[in-house]
């Protein structure tokens, strides 16, 4: 299984196959219509607006669960690419701030790797609208990367 | 019960993912949601997402608050959410939400959330929560008045 995986991202850095297709292989990032933007070596996920993710029809705006999951999948992401022998990352806490509403438009993540062990990843995910000094929501996560237990 | 699964029904994202509401009392409220191919996480495991557990979590944190609330009506924005995720649900097996609020303050609620597979609410839990919300208290016109 990780054959492929791992085959797929070495070809992603060759540019010989598209990063969105990492982001595909997962059913839940196409439930949410996850998309991905390279620039250089800086990745920027995008959760394009789409009615089907509306939590609060009346305002409208975003659900807030589907904002924490695009951020959860892109932390995922993200890990992957940074780690040597790529293994899908388990979500071990997933904790997020709501600092303003997630209007009914685009909106935008970039991860930070605080730190990355053998056996666990912090991380740092932060979501904008409509600039990236004004995000929407901060979340940090423990990612368990190895079930070696040694 | 009725009023929280009305409410669930114009909430599209979670329609989407086919959440469902259980049970519904003052001291808190069951949600449950099925597992799906479209909800997978790791294609490889055919395991739920971490995203989709969250989202159930915190619909049923949302309405846990209308439920400690009601018959009064409140916006209750979360100011923050933390999941657990204790061991990976089955992989074909629904998962269920407890939530309760289990302390309102006139300005904050606090709520606790466990959740477990389908049939085995007896043991241990896959996720748990904790999460507070902001109380926005309407008029009789809907508006927020504080």
């Amino acid at each position: 299984m990780t054959d492929s995986l791992k085959a797929l991202i070495e070809a992603c850095r060759k540019g010989e196959a598209n990063y969105q297709d990492l982001v595909d292989r997962v059913p839940y990032a196409r439930f949410l219509g996850i998309e991905l933007l390279v620039q250089g070596e800086e990745l920027t996920f995008i959760l394009p607006r789409n009615e089907n993710n509306i939590g609060n029809p009346t305002l409208p705006a975003l659900h807030g669960g589907a904002v924490a999951g695009f951020m959860e999948q892109a932390a995922i992401i993200f890990i992957l690419l940074e780690m040597g022998e790529p293994k899908v990352p388990k979500t071990i806490d997933f904790t997020i701030d709501y600092l303003r509403a997630g209007l009914f438009r685009d909106t935008f993540a970039e991860c930070r790797i605080t730190r990355l062990g053998r056996r666990i990843a912090n991380v740092h995910i932060s979501a904008w609208q409509k600039r990236r000094e004004e995000p929407i929501t901060i979340a940090r996560a423990h990612f368990l990367l190895s079930e070696e237990n040694n | 019960m009725d009023v929280c699964n009305r409410s669930l029904e114009t909430v599209r994202h979670s329609r989407n993912l086919g959440m469902e509401v259980l049970s519904a009392e003052e001291d808190g409220v069951r949600v449950r949601l099925p597992w799906r191919e479209d909800l997978v996480g790791n294609p490889d495991t055919g395991v739920l997402h971490g995203g989709a557990i969250f989202a159930m979590m915190d619909q049923a944190g949302g309405m846990a608050n209308s439920c400690r609330l009601y018959p009064n009506f409140e916006i209750t924005p979360t100011i923050d959410f933390r999941v657990d995720h204790l061991h990976a649900p089955t992989p074909g097996k629904a998962v269920i939400c407890h939530a309760s609020c289990y302390r309102l303050t006139p300005n904050v609620t606090f709520v606790r959330l466990t959740t477990w597979e389908e049939g085995e609410e007896e043991g241990e839990p896959v996720a748990t929560g904790l999460a507070t919300y902001t109380r926005m208290k309407l008029d009789k016109n809907g508006r927020v008045v504080s």
